[in-house]
């Protein structure tokens, strides 16, 4: 197996890899990243409405970093870290600085600042775009940056597993895609920035290459996931190919109808009707559908007809475009079909706000992979892909810190190495059997009937009894292709493999939590409890058990309250 | 909403190192929402796991799914099943990977080149040293912000070069997509590295053929060929020119003589005295297996107004 040696390996292309990659490029240290795809085709560039941000001088003049924090934990139904919140807050401006002076094309007021707008969850307007592509904006800028310093980009190589010895990280295994030759990458330092795991459920606003990879891969090498039962649903993604209709649609007066053609809303939320928070309106979506009164094929309907077609144009382009290229509906003249579906991830590697895992030494983990905690239950609109710029760079500068007094280890370990291949073959080495696509929608459909937007301990059961049989399948995985180049179905069998493991973890941490919390709602119990599960799960996999423990939430400033808007 | 599913035939022409090329199908019931993506999905985790491509956003945004359906180059996620049939009136649908890069398994191809030539015009902003650390402040104008906007929207799917004449021709010549992204940078206020800019981009511009394709092809409105117009347009800045910068300069006086001879722009006309007829003739080959020679009609027409046609010849 060849081998090579950096600093620091970087594994993710998006906004929170490319940036922890920068600041560790920028202090001399020999870097790599590796990337599945092509750094701009990561999930980041998906990203529409904008990024959250507090800029002295060019916000509200009665706003302030502390109603920045204070959102963002009553936000996360107070399950965010204080302390990683105002980190995050404080952070904002100078980030936005940063990206625009590498070229991001933020949208201008006349006097040719950065322009700004309201966003929901917000006490002031904080949010910065660039038009509806905000991510894809970020993202270029920021990868046409890096790409003129001193990294070495390992694009559409896919990494495997981590290598450690006892409690130290040495390395990881990673395949190019192209040759299918696996390289044993030494390392004293990995910084995880692997994106969001949307297709683990049948429906997600996620690309189709977010498949949980770092969350897997960190679970295998023995470190924990915090707050993995965390799981947030939009409300309103396009059917059937679940591209995300902004909330703005229903900010400017769309209305959701059901198959008689009856403003559901009015049962489920009298007052916010169709402006209720995204979990409130998405369960009501589910429990139409559920009723019989949703649409063949299982959506209901977001009326705009009644704005009239200019307003419709002008005010709502993005929706409109997305609706005619992607579902042929002209919104002018017809309800755009919509569902709720997976959005986003606030659990993640356990880390703190450096960036740092403390289970193994020499794991960092940055953007969606991981859980600082700053969405805590449910996190905020335009605050990720500030998480992803404010804590890639905090982990970056972390890594340089911890490389000053680090060294490698001496150790051989290329049988480990050899090992992970293996492993990895050997999970698809049957000459017959099932193919990942068989076990790949069933794991899909379980998700999202069991550990979805509505719970109960029955439903989660059948759920994790139903993955745990599904993990057992898969060991016989059968790869029917034998090609030596790009051989996308052996990639996509690992995929499950992380996805499978995944899936156990979340399934266990959200049959322990017995409350109500943001973005997990249990119908056996409604409520938040903050006497007893004011605190953050811990989760481990030893090969087939999950062991749970917990960590306290850090309060700073602000004392749970209940959480009415 | 109805909701009629409809079976449809996709042929995907296949590649491996081992096979070598060949046709295979199969047949998806798809109804009016059904994305060519999601086709592919189907296939690979219903049918076919070990057919290889390209897909991540499924929202045109990445840039990953760029192949030929029925022959045209697009992006499979902004592409629907039965868009496709209805424009062909045929239920059977081909895909293909994309034209001029090297295949490597079924619609996957090496776009190891179309990096290349993105990063040779220094896809970057090179701003105030001051700025950079954080000392001074940029600001933008919103037009400003709103021209450059179009030009940056570029996602890397590298659909138009696949499909331009000249960068098959000319290996000279940076193609449609970096010479988008270098005018970007090149008529960004912010940029401290004009002159440099100028020379990596001036004598590549004149290259291009204008044959549109590029212009027809992005599925973002880049509209490549518009950054080339107005690239050429800086030639009068750079101090050395080369010979094709000369030939340039030829070609907007051949420009000019013709509208003033007849208020028209006769393309072929312009074009036959600025290159010479072997150059000329070896260009409408390929414009002709393109099915681009309808343009060159298309602009013959009467010059109605002087103003605009100043404006795309950079005056
Ligand atoms: C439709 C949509 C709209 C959104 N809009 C907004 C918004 O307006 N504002 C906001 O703040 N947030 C928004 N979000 C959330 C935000 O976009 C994401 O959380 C964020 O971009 C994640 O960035 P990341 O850097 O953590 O990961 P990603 O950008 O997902 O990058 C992950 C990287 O990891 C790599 N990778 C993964 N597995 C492997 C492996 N095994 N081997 C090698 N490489 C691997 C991938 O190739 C990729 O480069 C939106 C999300 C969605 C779904
Ligand atoms: S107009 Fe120019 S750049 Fe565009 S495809 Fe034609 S030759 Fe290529
Ligand atoms: S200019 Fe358009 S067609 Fe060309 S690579 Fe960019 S987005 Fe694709
Ligand atoms: S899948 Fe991203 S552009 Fe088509």
């Amino acid at each position: 197996m060849d081998k090579t040696s950096y600093d620091a390996i970087v594994v993710g292309g998006g906004l929170a890899g490319l940036m922890a990659a920068h600041e560790i490029a920028v202090s001399g240290y020999k870097v790599a990243v590796i990337s599945k795809v092509f750094p701009t085709r990561s999930h980041s560039s998906s990203a529409e409405g904008g990024i959250a941000a507090y800029i002295q001088g060019n916000s509200d003049p009665n706003d302030d970093p502390q109603y920045m924090t204070y959102d963002t934990v009553k936000g996360g139904d107070y399950l965010v870290d204080q302390d990683a919140a105002e980190l995050l807050s404080m952070k904002s401006g100078e980030i936005v600085r940063i990206m625009e002076s590498w070229g991001t094309l933020f949208n201008r007021q006349p006097d040719g600042r950065v322009a700004v707008r309201y966003f929901g969850g917000q006490t002031y307007p904080r949010t910065r775009f660039v038009g509806d592509k905000t991510g894809m904006a970020l993202l270029h800028a920021l990868f046409q940056r890096v790409s003129g310093l001193n990294i070495d980009f390992y694009n559409e190589w896919f990494a495997l597993d981590l290598i450690r010895n006892d409690k130290k990280i040495v390395g990881l295994v990673a395949m190019e895609m192209k040759s299918m030759e696996p390289t044993f990458f030494k390392t004293k330092a990995v910084v995880m920035a692997t994106g969001g795991m949307g297709m683990l459920y049948a429906h997600s606003t996620n690309a189709y290459i977010n498949t949980g990879d770092g969350y897997g891969m960190a679970l295998r090498a023995g470190a924990a996931l915090k707050d993995p039962e965390f799981v947030q649903f939009h409300p309103t993604a396009l059917y059937p190919s679940d591209i995300l209709i902004s909330e703005a649609a229903r900010g400017e007066g769309a209305i959701l109808k059901n198959n008689k053609g009856e403003r559901f809303m009015t049962k489920y939320a009298p007052k916010k009707l169709d402006l209720a928070p995204r979990d409130i309106v998405s369960r009501s979506i589910i429990t139409e559908v559920k009723e019989g009164r949703g649409f063949p094929g299982g959506y209901v309907g977001l009326d705009l007809t009644h704005l009239g077609e200019e307003y419709i144009k002008e005010r709502l382009a993005l929706a409109y475009e997305a609706a005619l290229n992607f579902a042929g509906v002209d919104a002018t003249k017809e309800p755009i079909p919509v569902r709720p579906a997976q959005h986003y991830y606030m659990g993640g590697i356990d880390v703190d706000i450096t960036g740092t895992n403390y289970d193994l030494i020499g794991l960092f983990a940055a953007g969606e992979a991981a859980c600082v905690s700053v969405h805590g239950a449910n996190r905020l609109g335009s605050n990720s892909l500030l998480e992803t710029l404010v804590f890639g760079r905090e982990t970056g500068k972390t890594v340089v810190k911890f490389l000053s007094s680090a060294n490698e280890s001496s150790e051989s370990l290329d049988k480990e190495a050899e090992k992970i291949v293996d492993e990895a073959y050997s999970f698809t080495k049957s000459e017959s059997g099932v193919h990942f696509g068989v076990v790949l929608n069933k794991l899909r459909e379980t998700m999202w009937e069991n550990i979805g937007i509505f719970r109960d301990e029955n439903g989660m059961k059948t759920g994790l009894s139903e993955i745990i049989k599904l993990r057992e399948m898969a060991k016989n995985m059968y790869v029917t292709d034998k090609s030596k180049t790009y051989n996308t179905e052996f990639f996509n069998a690992l995929e499950l493999r992380n996805m499978l493991d995944l899936a156990l973890v979340i399934a266990n941490a959200a049959i322990n939590r017995t409350e109500s919390r943001g973005a997990h709602y249990r119908t056996d119990y409604p409520e938040r409890d903050d006497k007893n599960w004011l605190k953050h799960t811990i989760a481990y996999l030893r090969g087939n058990t999950v062991e749970i423990g917990y960590k306290p939430v850090k309060i700073t400033k602000w004392q749970p309250e209940a959480r009415v808007y | 909403m109805s909701e009629k599913e409809q079976e449809i035939v996709v042929k995907i022409k296949r590649f491996s190192q081992d096979k070598g090329n060949y046709w295979q199908e199969y047949k998806v019931n798809v109804d009016r929402f059904t994305q060519m993506t999601e086709v592919l999905r189907r296939i690979k985790t219903e049918q076919d796991p070990s057919l290889s491509y390209r897909a991540s956003c499924h929202m045109a945004v990445c840039g990953s799914c760029g192949m030929k359906i029925n022959g045209e180059p697009r992006l499979a996620c902004k592409t629907l099943a039965l868009d496709i049939v209805k424009k062909y009136n045929s239920n059977v649908i081909t895909l293909e990977p994309m034209d001029y890069f090297q295949p490597i398994k079924d619609l996957v191809v090496d776009l190891d080149d179309f990096y290349d030539r993105m990063f040779k015009v220094k896809p970057r902003l090179y701003p105030d040293k001051e700025v950079l650390e954080g000392k001074a402040e940029q600001r933008l104008k919103p037009e400003d912000q709103r021209e450059l906007w179009k030009f940056e929207q570029c996602i890397w799917c590298g659909l138009c070069v696949s499909g331009c004449p000249s960068v098959r021709n000319d290996p000279e010549f940076l193609g449609p997509a970096a010479h988008a992204k270098g005018y970007r940078f090149l008529a960004d206020p912010r940029d401290t590295i004009y002159e440099e800019r100028l020379k990596i981009l001036i004598d590549s511009s004149w290259r291009c053929t204008y044959c549109y394709q590029c212009f027809n092809v992005c599925p973002r409105d880049v509209e490549p060929v518009t950054t080339i117009k107005k690239t050429r347009a800086h030639t009068r800045f750079l101090k050395d020119r080369s010979a094709v910068a000369e030939i340039g300069e030829k070609h907007i006086e051949a420009i000019e003589e013709s509208i003033k001879d007849s208020g028209m722009i006769k393309e072929a006309e312009v074009y036959l005295k600025t290159y010479g007829v072997i150059a000329s003739l070896t260009d409408l080959i390929y414009a002709f297996q393109n099915g681009k020679l309808k343009y060159a009609f298309v602009k013959e027409m009467k010059v109605k107004n002087m103003d605009q046609i100043r404006k795309i010849m950079g005056d």
